[in-house]
């Protein structure tokens, strides 16, 4: 039988920013092997910046190659590398006073895993990447003696844009009251919570009334009907975003399930089109069969009734809810 | 000192305990809270004049988070309400801010964090410099070995005394019940441990916390009506330092400094410091900065190495201090709040009792 699991997911955006005239010819040096600083009066600032850190005056774009050797001036050692760290074993993050630089660059010194290596004063060198794209993880360092000399072929054009995914990972059990509403769906039934305050029925339950400010528990749940009216609808016509898997228009809409005071949103319908749906249309679950019912898509924050419990929603054929009644659920 | 328009109290506040996992949704967390201060206030929560939260989508990992924590506030009918991307004492800040024009008595103010699901490291790595520092994820906890180290290069700190740090940190927390981590440890044993973060070991990083604080401020006649001991707040400042930590001098925060002085620290005497110590070293900065003696009790609660709901930790430094006040442990005394890695942001807030 299908069972219930832990959240785990992983939250991702592609950040694409663009570079400006002294951070691009950094991110375009970084890309074909080279490692530029920014003059400020008679110091070289590395990492470059577009303004002097002590005036805070504006700096005319005036770039000069710095390293690729350098000093270690402060460190501190990883023993345990997060996902989105440079190395997945452990290794050294330091300042790195780069030979012909006033300014220090904070950067991942690799020395094998060994923290016995590291020290402040001990001579770095740079490392380019084999993969690079104009982003200021394409350098690392490592011990001078460890350094390997590398040709680099340069890119055609400069950097302007430089991509960053950045990523939340959630890991977490279901609570509660989300356990036991995913576990009613696989057991073929919608359970929802009656607020104590108001009466009122909610699906799914949050765990609490907010309009009464009021946590609500097992106590309060109830198994609620299958049957209920659409209170609202639309065509979805997907873009094609990052991570995007839909490619088809279909149709989105909210049911309020009988004897309850909240739509359910987000209720897919692939075998109607959007021609075919009316507010106040009486609607029915058709469950797929047990064994093929699944609440991997539920989570603690998204998921309500999932395409993956259900087989389609059926119209009952009873006469439509005048929409005038429905007013206070349409959304 | 900036002088101020209108004088404010915080009239109710409350905490959740620092849970290690907190195994419902921040709203849940909240509410009690809330319903708390409202509670104690025997107000109607629609006289409540503002609303303002702290809370980070980062931590929650889902864009709008802030939103869906409106449900722990009674925000139906719709109420006059506001959101810092920042620890609740900073929602604080703007609270106390907004009773300076006059024109409303009482705030309602709230922080939280669940911190348990996600990877904080990485999350608030996001919160660099988006060029040369989100990319190789530099974190917050390899920002605070830099500043130890910096700190044992320079002579002004050992190992050993981060070490004590620890162990008077989880000593005290034995008498707070919202504590997360407490005991006696000893010394040796502390230095016994391997690296976490060479040269801090895993004592010296904040455990995994989740939490909610809350808390009602309100301009002084009302504060007199709604309660008999209210604990007046006499200045805040927040004052930044640079986000490149290389361009800094991780030993010292002048802009701790500067609050200080801007806050009238030293204007008056100084009984109590809860600190925002979120790495065993930043104790050391923070004392000297604050220009602290052996007069001052500092984190009496345990602080943040005993619990550290991150943006609860913050608001929570100011009730701990405001509790400490109320019962009589001191007459006066300080509240720090930090943001940012390693120190670079730092807030204070000046409590005074009623006598």
């Amino acid at each position: 039988m299908p069972q219930l699991h832990d959240v785990d997911y992983t939250l991702e955006y592609p950040y694409t920013r663009t570079t400006g005239p002294v951070i691009g010819p950094f991110l375009t040096g970084l890309r074909d092997g080279r490692i530029l600083g920014q003059r400020c009066g008679d110091r070289v600032l590395c990492p470059p910046m577009e303004f002097d850190p002590d005036s805070f005056a504006s700096l005319e774009p005036d770039l000069v190659e710095v390293g690729p050797g350098g000093e270690v001036v402060n460190w501190t050692w990883v023993a345990e590398p997060s996902a989105k760290h440079p190395f997945d074993r452990p290794f050294g993050f330091a300042f790195i006073k780069l030979d012909g630089a006033d300014t220090d660059l904070v950067h991942a010194v690799d020395t094998g895993g060994d923290p016995e290596a590291m020290s402040t004063g001990m001579r770095v060198r740079a490392q380019f990447r084999d993969e690079r794209h104009g982003s200021v993880a394409d350098v690392y360092f490592v011990p001078e003696a460890d350094a390997a000399d590398q040709v680099i072929e340069p890119g055609d054009e400069p950097v302007t844009i430089t991509e960053h995914l950045i990523g939340l990972r959630i890991n977490e059990p279901l609570y509660p009251h989300r356990a036991r509403f995913a576990q009613g769906l696989l057991d073929g039934k919608i359970i929802g919570q009656r607020s104590p305050v108001t009466g009122k029925v909610y699906v799914p339950g949050r765990g609490y009334d907010n309009m009464s400010r009021v946590l609500m528990s097992e106590a309060d749940e109830v198994e609620v009907s299958d049957v209920g009216t659409v209170v609202a609808f639309t065509e979805l016509n997907p873009v094609q975003y990052y991570g995007q898997t839909e490619t088809e228009p279909y149709v989105r809409c909210s049911i309020l399930f009988d004897g309850t005071d909240q739509p359910v949103i987000g209720i897919d319908i692939r075998d109607m089109t959007v021609d075919e749906m009316r507010v106040g249309m009486r609607m029915r679950c058709i469950w797929r069969d047990p064994d093929e019912r699944s609440v991997e898509d539920i989570d603690n924050r998204y998921g309500n009734i999932p395409e993956t419990v259900y087989a389609r929603f059926e119209p009952t054929g009873e006469p439509d809810i005048p929409a005038d009644e429905l007013k206070e659920h349409s959304w | 000192m900036v002088s101020l328009a209108e004088d404010v109290a915080i009239v109710a506040f409350e905490q959740t305990p620092s849970h290690a996992h907190f195994n419902d949704s921040e709203p849940a967390m909240i509410m009690p809270c809330v319903n708390s201060v409202i509670e104690q206030v025997g107000m109607d929560r629609h006289d409540i004049d503002f609303t303002i939260a702290g809370s980070c989508d980062y931590l929650s990992g889902m864009p709008f988070a802030f939103v869906m924590n409106i449900d722990a506030v009674g925000a139906w009918p719709p109420v006059y309400e506001s959101h810092v991307e920042m620890d609740g004492a900073w929602a604080l800040f703007e609270g106390f801010v907004r009773l300076q024009s006059g024109d409303i008595d009482t705030v309602l103010v709230s922080g939280s964090g669940k911190c348990s699901p996600g990877s904080y490291r990485e999350g608030f790595s996001l919160q660099t410099d988006p060029y040369v520092h989100a990319p190789i994820g530099l974190d917050p906890r390899t920002q605070a070995g830099f500043q130890a180290q910096a700190l044992i290069a320079a002579g002004k700190a050992t190992e050993r005394d981060f070490a004590e740090v620890v162990a008077r940190s989880h000593a005290n927390a034995k008498n707070n019940p919202n504590a997360q981590l407490s005991g006696d440890l000893s010394v040796d044993e502390l230095l016994a441990e391997p690296y976490l973060q060479e040269p801090l070991r895993r004592l010296d990083c904040p455990p995994t916390s989740d939490g909610a604080a809350a808390m009602i401020i309100a301009r002084a006649d009302k504060a007199r009506e709604l309660c008999d001991n209210p604990v007046w707040i006499r200045a805040i400042d927040h004052r930044i330092d640079s986000h490149h930590p290389t361009l800094r001098d991780l030993t010292d925060s002048p802009s701790v400094r500067i609050a200080a002085d801007r806050v009238g620290l030293h204007d008056g005497p100084v009984d109590i410091a809860e600190l925002t110590v979120t790495y065993s070293p930043e104790e050391i900065i923070l004392r000297d900065a604050l220009g602290l003696n052996g007069e001052t009790s500092v984190n009496p609660s345990g602080g943040p190495l005993t619990g550290s709901p991150f943006m609860a930790v913050g608001l929570t430094r100011v009730i701990e201090l405001a509790r400490g006040i109320r019962n009589g442990d001191g007459g006066r005394g300080v509240a720090h709040a930090s943001s940012g890695p390693a120190l670079q942001q730092n807030l204070l807030c000046v409590l005074e009792g009623d006598g």
